[in-house]
């Protein structure tokens, strides 16, 4: 067994202890699912003395943030076999993450398991950076297989190349990981360069391991209640039993049924002029390259090529995948889909419920406690205890979380920095705090806002309108909020703010005054309860059997939580959150634009892709 | 003997400006870091990928640590201390820099990423911008100087710098020289938010460690320029001549690393309506300012 299980295969000693040594000092993490996440969590990689990397490639730490979903873990898989040896993983609050190797290094997930953890790992580097013998990893996730798919028809699947049967398009070749005919890759040999054949594409194209867009919601679609399966509809509507959306009945299917139906393939074509008769292989020849593909709008034809960002890409939210067809280097096609949905375990305890919701959405926790306890307080017909300053707090920390990933995507590292450690002070702390720290505060967001061309880049950029709710379609001027019939605001003086045109730099001045609105609502409530009440609602006991529904209007839009109870646990739970709403919206925004532009608008609705199972 | 004193100064200005690089971007000043990230990327795997154009992908870091040294071979740091005194110095400059463009885009090509390939043919982008603003100010530089030798082009300076004396064509270098490096507001070729490294993101181990090498003598390069075209390159009273441009560099090199950071990453088409709408218009003012300058008063 070696001290370190990334362990690179060389004669350790000599002048390779002093490189060892050179690599415990400087450590670079990468962190799953992402650093949204991790600073969500407390964490502050700089301040534990770890570096960021930007790229798997660059990494020699894989830092879990917290435990990950089974489609999360297989892109970590992917992660990890991209990153070169030496290389080890610290599990943070992660208890399985098979089929990923042991980690070298667990810690809970805080900053002192951080710091822990990375102290473990130096002293690993130093002296087990190298083995004689190294452990090889493989994992399903890995395996992978060539397919050929038109870009414009993904539908189109075919072993072999050929044109597309629609529109007669050139098929293009991309890598598809799991389900392979096993013993195309050879992965016996690690020393070095043979090592990482099967992470071949670059570090955030990680296996996207589903959701290929279906041609099955058509117009034959039967719609039907999530909570009341015998509803039917052949129309979109809403539950004469409930009110709900109808939702497509065969959405399930979709969601299960297209396992790796998209690979995380690099750039196809390259190889499409080898056969050109005459000239000599590897001579490319615009015309033969470009033969039979679309012209974009602006008349130019370009190869096209599909590019995932995502689940784990550094300017994004972590968890989101964005598969981007590029038609140069602009967005022909967007598929934008979440997190695979969590399932709730059917049988679940009504007391338990609260916890496990908060759990699965670690950026919005305290919202996601208070919506459990709302629904389940509704269901025996009381209210739960008001909550109003800890939603506000949590609000004010998740805005200045966006802004410190949005600030990396743009480059402005130093506001990254700021930003990150303003949200930590925020984070848990006590009314009297946050009135001590909300003067700086105020003063770093007038800075921002003064920041030399920030205006000129976002403005115009990422239009967005017809969002149904949260800070996306305020900064449109809608002034839909869930907190203005919210019990727990009475006597708070709540209004609205809402206005902007929609853009990107409308997003940024929204949660600003977002967050300046909350630093007053706080006062004015002067306390926060604890954000972890361990005791139930008010309405104890808690109740047993009923349907209940609450509202909470998290940082990011107003989520609706379903519930039924039978026997005391839950039968059915329903969680609509802003995602859902936005997604769709965010695909047809990015349509056309260049791709940075794309990326920005996309960083600026702040999504969170996680999701409940129905 | 001036091969090795500029070989020196390379490697101890690499040094100090890594370790600038290292505090602008993770917060922290240390002088050890930088040695101990480049030993530790020397005992790192060298990965291929899989169906990597081998020959691009191992030529491109190498092309690009020589035309940054081809470009520090005419930078004067004294009288006599300079590699080449060429009568062309700074039209060589020019050439060794435009291979910068080719080991980019062969750095973005070779190793059949997606995210290397759209850095490395954003950079060709990117140079249809700054090309030209390269190019116009060393012309009023040159001017000036009435030589296109950079010892003449100092020394030329010994009345007023250039700084001075063509501030226009001065901000205009900077900016393009900012943006053949590839530096922060323009690094869209390897831009963290856009593309994950971009040109850099399937590069590891040594041949990482000979990329980040080469781009930090492209960057020494081209702050001995500015500090060669515009601040008098050695002149300076009091302390040696080599103290002066190397001061001069380094600090011009810090500026250029740390400044950008504070502006959001230039969206490409943003910069090059600026380049060409306002850039090469406003070069032309400067050529002819100091035409008439150099006519009017001959100083």
């Amino acid at each position: 067994m070696n001290a370190l299980s990334g362990a690179r295969q060389a004669m350790p000693g000599g002048l390779r202890g002093l490189v060892a040594r050179a690599m415990a000092a400087d450590l670079r993490a990468f962190v799953v699912p992402g650093l949204d996440i991790a600073r969500a969590g407390g964490l502050d990689p700089a301040g534990a003395g770890l570096r960021l990397a930007d790229t798997p490639r660059h990494a020699n730490v894989l830092l879990i943030a917290g435990p990950l979903p089974p489609d999360l873990l297989k892109a970590a898989c992917v992660v990890w076999a991209q990153m070169p040896r030496p290389r080890a993983i610290l599990a943070l609050g992660a208890d399985n993450i098979a089929p990923l190797p042991a980690p070298d290094a667990i810690g809970a997930l805080s900053q002192d398991g951080l710091a822990e953890g990375v102290a473990t790992l130096r002293k690993a580097f130093a002296i087990g950076a190298f083995a004689r013998n190294v452990t090889h990893f493989d994992a399903p996730a890995l395996a992978a297989r060539i397919e050929y798919t038109c870009p414009m028809h993904p539908e189109v699947i075919s072993d072999e190349p050929g044109k597309c049967p629609i529109c007669g398009m050139f098929l293009v070749e991309r890598e598809v990981s799991g389900a392979a005919p096993a013993g195309d890759g050879d992965h016996k040999d690690h020393h070095g360069q043979g090592a990482h054949e099967h992470g071949k594409s670059a570090p955030a194209q990680a296996a996207q391991s589903d959701h290929s867009p279906h041609a099955a919601h058509g117009d034959a679609a039967v719609y039907t209640c999530p909570m009341h399966p015998e509803v039917t509809s052949d129309s979109p509507g809403s539950c004469p039993k409930c009110g709900m959306d109808l939702v497509p009945q065969d959405e399930g299917d979709a969601q299960s049924g297209h396992a790796g139906h998209s690979g995380h393939g690099g750039h196809e074509g390259h190889d499409d002029a080898q056969d050109i008769p005459g000239i000599e292989p590897h001579f490319m020849s615009m015309v033969e390259l470009t033969e039979g593909k679309p012209a974009s709008p602006d008349g130019l034809i370009m190869e096209w090529i599909e590019v995932p960002f995502g689940p784990f890409f550094p300017g994004l939210p972590g968890g989101l995948g964005l598969i981007l067809t590029l038609d140069g280097d602009s967005v022909a096609e967007a598929r934008l889909h979440g997190a695979k949905p969590i399932p709730l375990p059917s049988g679940c305890p009504v007391a338990e419920l609260p916890e496990r919701l908060a759990a699965a959405f670690p950026l919005t926790h305290v919202a996601m406690r208070a919506l459990a306890h709302r629904a389940i307080a509704a269901v025996g017909g009381g209210a739960a205890a008001p909550d109003a300053a800890a939603l506000e707090r949590e609000r004010i920390a998740s805005h200045l979380n966006w802004l410190a990933g949005f600030a990396r995507q743009m480059g402005l590292v130093r506001l990254e920095r700021q930003g990150a450690a303003l949200q930590r002070v925020l984070v848990g702390a006590a009314a009297a705090d946050i009135a001590a720290a909300a003067p700086g505060l105020r003063r770093f967001l007038d800075r921002v806002r003064r920041t030399p061309l920030l205006r000129s880049k976002l403005e115009g950029l990422g239009g967005l309108t017809g969002a149904k709710g949260g800070p996306v379609a305020r900064a449109a001027g809608t002034a839909a909020d869930a907190r203005a019939k919210d019990q727990a605001y009475d006597g708070l003086d709540f209004t609205p703010i809402a206005g902007g045109n929609g853009d990107a730099l409308a997003r940024l001045m929204q949660r600003f005054a977002e967050i300046g609105q909350s630093l007053d609502l706080i006062a004015r409530a002067g306390t926060i309860a604890s954000s972890r009440p361990s005791s139930p609602p008010p309405s104890t006991p808690p109740p047993r059997a009923g349907h209940g529904m609450a509202t909470v209007e998290t940082a990011r839009g107003p989520a609706t939580l379903h519930l039924t109870l039978s026997d005391g646990t839950v039968e059915r739970a329903h969680l609509t959150t802003p995602f859902e709403d936005l997604a769709p919206l965010a695909t047809d925004m990015v349509r056309q634009m260049e791709l940075a532009d794309a990326l920005i608008s996309i960083g600026a609705l702040d999504l969170d892709p996680r999701r409940l199972a129905a | 003997m001036s091969i090795f004193a500029i070989l020196l100064g390379l490697a101890f200005g690499g040094w100090l400006m890594a370790a600038l690089e290292g505090w602008a971007v993770h917060g922290r000043f240390s002088l050890v870091r930088p040695l101990a990230s480049a030993l530790a990327l020397l005992g790192r795997e060298a990965v291929v990928t899989r169906k990597s154009d081998r020959l691009f992908f191992e030529t491109a870091p190498i092309l690009l640590l020589v035309a940054g040294l081809l470009a520090a071979a005419v930078i004067p740091l004294a009288p006599g201390l300079i590699v080449a005194d060429l009568a062309t110095g700074a039209l060589f400059l020019n050439a060794a820099l435009a291979y910068v463009l080719v080991a980019l885009i062969m750095a973005g090509w070779g190793p059949d990423g997606a995210y290397a390939m759209i850095g490395g043919w954003r950079f060709l982008g990117q140079f249809i911008g700054y090309s030209m603003l390269i190019v116009m100010p060393i012309t009023a530089v040159a001017m000036r100087a009435q030589s296109l030798s950079t010892t003449q082009i100092v020394t030329s300076q010994a009345a007023l710098w250039n700084v001075a004396y063509q501030p226009l064509g001065f901000a205009l270098f900077v900016v393009a020289a900012m943006a053949l490096a590839w530096l922060p507001p323009f690094d869209l070729p390897s831009g963290t938010g856009d593309l994950a490294g971009g040109i850099e993101a399937e590069y590891t181990g040594p041949r990482l460690a000979v990329l980040r090498l080469a781009r930090m003598v492209v960057v020494l390069a081209l702050a001995g320029a500015v500090s060669t075209f515009y601040l008098g390159g050695w002149l300076g009273p009091w302390l040696p001549g080599w103290a002066w441009s190397g001061g001069k560099t380094l600090a011009v090199a810090a500026l250029m690393l740390t400044l950008g950071r504070h502006i959001p990453r230039m969206r490409e088409a943003r910069f090059l309506e600026f380049c060409w709408k306002a850039g090469v218009p406003l070069a032309l003012v400067n050529i002819f300012l100091v035409g008439v300058i150099a006519l009017v008063v001959p100083i």
